[in-house]
């Protein structure tokens, strides 16, 4: 007896079914989310900004800003934030209470900025330098430091400054990774504040506007340069300090500095980066 | 008689006394306002003044200047009800910032 074609058809579909039902399960690969999401960023910028090379991004808002270069070229021929490398060797090699130091958890002599921020899988959540250093401290007896300025800044400082030409390669190899990272995402387009503002209204939409007697910086290239010695505060001062001073701007309240949500702001933001140097400390108006 | 006219004066006196207790409606409000902040803050959408503003409302309170009180509280609430209302909103839609290319 013939079969129908409509018999023949679900017995196809079945199989198929079947088939792809008894296949193992295939690993989400959340790199290739983020690259992508890498590349369309960068093209915006590349696009937006079709003079500036590539690596140039990661002097902020100097590599859009020709006449501002020229000022702050001159500013880095005398770095102000030279005293603060000096004090942050210092501290960074200082002997703790037990007679270790902060030299003692970092290899390669602290030069070790290209490997944050990561995800720490065991931890469940994202390390930034700042909070490695400050976990060092505590590990050994020490208070950790104020994660906005001072100390903490001066040493993250000089592990930037002995750190700099390193590429930027911001991993998120899994689910709980891709999910900070994702945080870090909606931080940074999700709008809030008195002002209902995002981090991508500003250096995203209007990099490059004028907004009063500044130039807005992109964000690619935000997190390539911190810590930096601000004009505006006279000391140098950390990328969470910076994140701090924006939320304010638009009338929302600050969270703390290493909060969860900046340090996934973080995340987020340098992975975007990746492909770019490393190059801080840097000067900042 | 005289019985009947202490009960008439005492029921005369009852709503006049009402109104002269202490409105509630001040404390009242700070608590709805520190209530919202509260609920922005857990949220981590908190405004940046929503507090200054609730604590000045207090001080004024104390001062016995209620209606200050009552704008500066209202003012509190509306910024934490606002700030709830945006996290909310944003945690739905982020996505939807995001410009497209």
């Amino acid at each position: 007896m013939k079969r129908s074609f409509a018999e023949r058809l679900l017995q196809i579909v079945l199989l198929i079914v079947t088939t792809l039902s008894s296949m193992p399960a295939q690993a989400v690969d959340y790199q290739r989310l983020v690259d992508a999401d890498v590349r369309k960023f960068q093209a915006f910028f590349r696009k937006e900004f079709p003079q500036v090379k590539k690596d140039d991004f990661a002097d902020g808002v100097y590599a859009i800003d020709p006449q501002a270069r020229q000022q702050w070229k001159e500013v880095e021929e005398f770095p102000p934030y030279e005293p603060a490398i000096d004090e942050g060797k210092v501290l960074f090699n200082k002997p703790f209470a037990n007679g270790k130091s902060l030299a003692s958890c970092f290899s390669n002599g602290g030069a070790v900025r290209g490997n944050y921020p990561y995800f720490d899988e065991k931890r469940g959540e994202v390390v930034t330098l700042e909070m490695a250093i400050n976990d060092c401290r505590v590990a050994n007896g020490e208070k950790p430091l104020n994660g906005m300025k001072g100390d903490l800044a001066k040493i993250s400082g000089y592990m930037t400054f002995i750190s700099r030409g390193q590429a930027i390669h911001v991993q998120v190899r899994s689910a709980a990774a891709y999910k900070a990272y994702l945080k870090g995402k909606q931080f940074f387009y999700a709008k809030r504040g008195q002002l209902n503002m995002s981090c991508a209204g500003c250096h995203l939409q209007y990099a490059g506007r004028q907004l009063r007697s500044e130039i807005i910086s992109p964000a690619l290239g935000h997190t390539t340069h911190f810590p930096v010695f601000r004009l505006k505060w006279g000391e140098i001062g950390t990328l969470h300090r910076r994140y701090a001073g924006c939320n304010e701007n638009i009338g929302a309240k600050p969270l703390e500095a290493q909060s969860e949500e900046y340090r996934d702001l973080e995340f987020f933001q340098t992975a975007m980066c990746n492909g770019l140097k490393f190059n801080g400390p840097a000067s900042r108006k | 008689m005289k019985k009947l006219t202490s009960m008439l004066g005492l029921l005369l006196l009852l709503p006049s006394g009402a109104l002269l207790a202490e409105p509630a409606t001040t404390p009242s409000l700070i608590d709805q306002a520190e209530a919202a902040r509260k609920e922005a803050a857990a949220l981590k959408y908190e405004w940046r003044d929503t507090g200054t503003i609730i604590t000045a409302a207090k001080d004024a309170l104390a001062k016995g200047q209620k209606e200050e009180s009552d704008r500066l509280a209202s003012i509190a609430l509306q910024q934490g009800r606002s700030a709830v209302a945006q996290a909310k909103y944003m945690e739905k839609n982020w996505k939807r910032m995001i410009p497209k290319q």
